[in-house]
């Protein structure tokens, strides 16, 4: 499915979608020095809080300290970018896999408002002695996180429906080819 | 060509019965391979469409345990719609009228399927 994707195309849209801007990706550069040191704190505080959730158990047990580490991979890239292709592609992977372990979909948007929360808290804290720059990293954060849920978000729908489709077509014996040209038979 | 030799096979079947109003051989990816079609009816439609209901079909004889799919039959109040397997790779769909005596109508598509299979 990534194959078909033009994820320049959706990296541009989606920076449009979001209003996250040029402006806002060298401003995540500049802070990263700043910011960085305190991401591993973020992770712990996320996974703190998904600990709490019974239903989040089965995803974490056993993979904890993976996913803490790729958490904060992530985390990190988010300061470092750029957010091209490459990066959109990244993150529509992580869309995808989230379907395949099968993580509920308000996880994923949760964990992106959570994720934002956390922060902006790091941001106040970094820049509390700099008003107009803590409102311009927050707005960068605010746009970043943005960028990166909604291109996750569009993944989990498509891979979604794929999932969806494929049981279908198992149950039906029918072809993908065969789904496909009776697709486009009935476009118009 | 191969076109032509089925489209042969079509017009006799079509011209053995006047119960018989269109025929068409699809292939099982649902694509026209030939047909004997009225006008209005869209050909990538049948085709598709007969497809989709033969593999639906296969499926549902095998897992209601009634062996091996000979053939899908649709009863509408305007005429039949009769579906059946042309060898591996094809499938011939027929529609005929209301009033057609079934039978006849069965075995002249056992005929030209087994034809059709010979060709595809």
């Amino acid at each position: 499915m990534e194959n078909k994707i033009d994820f320049e195309q959706l990296a541009h849209e989606t920076r449009i979608l979001t209003g996250f801007t040029n402006a806002h990706e060298t401003l995540l550069i500049e802070a990263a020095p700043d910011i960085k040191p305190h991401l591993v704190n973020v992770t712990e505080a996320f996974y703190t809080i998904l600990h709490t959730l019974p239903k989040a158990q089965a995803f974490l047990d056993g993979r904890l300290e993976t996913l803490k580490k790729a958490h904060l991979n992530w985390l990190e890239s988010l300061f470092t970018g750029p957010f091209d292709a490459d990066f959109a592609q990244g993150m529509y992977h992580v869309g995808m896999v989230h379907v395949r372990v099968k993580l509920p979909v308000e996880f994923m948007q949760g964990a992106g408002t959570m994720i934002l929360s956390e922060l902006i808290s790091v941001a106040k804290e970094v820049y509390q002695d700099d008003a107009q720059r803590q409102a311009d990293i927050i707005r960068a954060i605010n746009g970043v996180i943005g960028f990166s849920v909604t291109i996750m978000q569009e993944s989990y729908q498509a891979s979604s429906l794929a999932e969806e489709l494929d049981k279908f077509l198992a149950i039906t014996g029918m072809s993908r080819t065969l789904f496909n040209n009776l697709a486009l038979a009935y476009e118009n | 060509m191969r076109s032509d030799l089925l489209t042969n096979v079509l017009s006799e079947l079509n011209g053995a019965s006047a119960d018989i109003e269109a025929s068409a051989v699809i292939s099982t990816d649902g694509l026209m391979m030939a047909a004997q079609l009225p006008s209005g009816l869209d050909e990538d439609r049948v085709g598709a469409m007969g497809a989709a209901m033969l593999s639906l079909g296969d499926r549902t004889a095998q897992e209601l345990s009634r062996g091996k799919l000979e053939q899908v039959l649709i009863k509408g109040d305007s005429g039949y719609v009769l579906m059946t397997h042309a060898g591996s790779e094809a499938v011939l769909s027929v529609l005929a009228k209301s009033e057609a005596r079934l039978g006849l109508i069965f075995l002249d598509v056992k005929r030209a399927a087994e034809s059709i299979a010979k060709l595809v």
